[in-house]
């Protein structure tokens, strides 16, 4: 975001050097760890056809109201991490541009599924500390009590988390999502 | 400004962009995928900006801003590895195997010159060894710095120890990952390849029954012809040694048949192991103590007879030589089987 302001008044704090590279650097710390997180979501929300790189970007702009931003560049190398990892595939039109469509593997949905939970119930936690409410959808989804995995309440079958293997029927009995 | 112009703006910039991407990047010719994958963006871009929807060199140049400079999105290519000191915990392995075969060399060549210096009588002994102390030292400490350097400046230029590997060579080792993790089989943390099978126990189970055959051979002394003109003394020993030789052999058998499931019974059984081999030293010593009963057999010329001749008392003390080098192989051969109790440790996880 400091990077976006411009400096109007030479005795504002954003003057100060020292300032400035301080909260820049914070700032793109803390986007760096929930870029890949939040571009994994926008792949997510493509669906099984995927989406190209610019589509993503402008994708992401919008869901964050222009908050995350990311040099354009660098989102590519960003998606070639996680296709190493076989996080996401992807898969080049045929005909036309032949843009690349990214779109996400089994194994990548579990990736995050996981960290989903993870940064879901972190920012639960931490955000007492910014006197700010986070209010996690808990009829829509369950957060395992052991590793925080993000799972889904429609397949009402399950009975362990698939990430940690803690049995979540008591969890899901509490709810009355599941007969004694 | 025409749509010429317009590319060469963008050609520009790519071929900065190309010049700052990681050599391992560049090697694989994947880059040339990269820029046009960036190229595309940048018209994308362009064409949004315009208010007519078709790119002008002013869209151009302001999506070419957007996407960052070259640096920054080289340097996203390069941030690759999980950083452990200077060298990535990738490189790492890879680091200390280079070492440790550099220092095996430069150790081995400081000795051989060392001591050809000292055959030829280029200098004494005390310069042989302060010799062979300050090559190692000279060597290995140059070879450490220039190890170090190389490995750092790999490490920040992101590469991988599969970046120096065929694209046919990475293919079978992406194969050989997939192939492990459909069979469950375990993956190194550190060289993250699959971890090979604790043991082979078709090997075991036929090694097993060889030495069941030859333990079941020395007490069963099944050549009388041979038997008789031995002393029963050594063969009383001789069937306490078969006695040994069997046991293990069940044991070695035994590994086969369990296979790689249980490892508590594998390290059970090296226990036991070790037991028999120790046991068995003893009666090793009391043939080192008779060396008059130990039989040489020779075939007697005018009848062709078999004819046990013993030792010369000359002899003895090779004998007894002999017989203290068998007793020191098989404590040597102990360390084995505490080898792979510490080794099945780590396959119980």
């Amino acid at each position: 975001m400091i990077k976006r302001v411009r400096e109007l008044d030479s005795s504002a704090l954003i003057a100060s050097k020292d300032f400035r590279d301080f909260v820049e650097k914070q700032e793109t710390e803390i986007n760096r760890g929930i870029s890949s997180l939040c571009i994994l979501s926008i792949i997510i929300q493509a669906g099984v056809e995927g989406s190209h790189g610019y589509q993503i970007l402008k994708d992401l702009e919008a869901k964050t109201s222009d908050m995350l931003v990311i040099e354009e560049g660098t989102l590519y190398p960003i998606l070639r991490k996680l296709e190493d990892d076989n996080i996401i595939k992807s898969k080049r039109e045929q005909s036309g541009r032949k843009r690349k469509f990214y779109s996400v593997t089994e194994y990548g949905k579990k990736i995050y599924n996981h960290l989903a939970g993870f940064y879901s119930k972190l920012t639960e936690a931490i955000g007492p500390l910014f006197d700010i409410n986070i209010n996690l959808k808990g009829e829509k989804y369950l957060f395992c009590p052991m590793c925080a995995n993000k799972i889904e309440l429609t397949n009402l079958q399950l009975r362990f988390c698939d990430v940690c293997g803690h049995n979540i029927e008591k969890e899901l009995k509490e709810r009355g999502l599941k007969n004694e | 400004m025409s749509e010429k112009e317009m590319s060469n703006l963008i050609k520009e910039y790519l071929k900065e962009v190309k010049s700052k991407l990681p050599e391992w990047l560049k090697d694989k010719k994947e880059h040339k995928e990269i820029l046009a994958e960036l190229e595309e963006h940048i018209w994308s871009k362009a064409g949004e900006l315009s208010e007519t929807g078709q790119p002008t060199s002013e869209t151009v140049r302001r999506a070419i801003t957007h996407m960052g400079t070259p640096s920054s999105i080289a340097k996203e290519y390069k941030r690759r590895g999980t950083p452990k000191f200077y060298i990535t915990e990738e490189m790492w392995p890879a680091f200390i195997k280079v070492l440790v075969i550099v220092f095996s060399v430069i150790i081995g060549i400081s000795i051989i010159t060392q001591v050809v210096n000292f055959i030829f009588g280029n200098v004494d002994f005390g310069e042989l060894v302060g010799g062979i102390i300050s090559g190692i030292q000279i060597g290995c400490l140059s070879a450490f710095a220039i190890i170090t350097i190389i490995f750092v400046a790999l490490s920040m230029e992101g590469y991988f120890p599969e970046d120096f590997k065929s694209k046919k060579e990475r293919e079978k080792y992406r194969q050989e990952l997939e192939r492990a993790r459909k069979e469950g089989i375990p993956i190194s943390e550190i060289k993250k390849k699959p971890i090979k099978p604790f043991m082979k126990p078709v090997g075991e189970i036929i090694g097993g029954a060889i030495v069941i055959m030859i333990g079941i051979f020395f007490i069963a002394q099944p050549i009388p012809a041979v038997t008789s003109i031995i002393d029963p003394e050594f063969l009383l020993y001789l069937r306490f040694a078969g006695m040994f030789i069997l046991i293990e052999g069940i044991l070695d058998l035994s590994r086969g048949l369990i296979g790689n499931r249980q490892m508590f019974a594998q390290q059970i059984i090296h226990g036991i192991t070790i037991g028999i081999k120790l046991a068995s030293i003893s009666v090793v010593i009391l043939m080192m103590n008779r060396p008059e009963i130990f039989p040489i057999l020779v075939v007697n010329e005018p009848g062709d007879a078999l004819v046990n001749i013993g030792i010369a008392p000359e002899f003895y003390g090779i004998f007894r030589g002999i017989a203290g080098l068998i007793i020191a192989l098989v404590a040597l051969s102990t360390i084995e089987d505490f080898y792979k109790i510490y080794k099945a440790e780590k396959y119980k996880k």
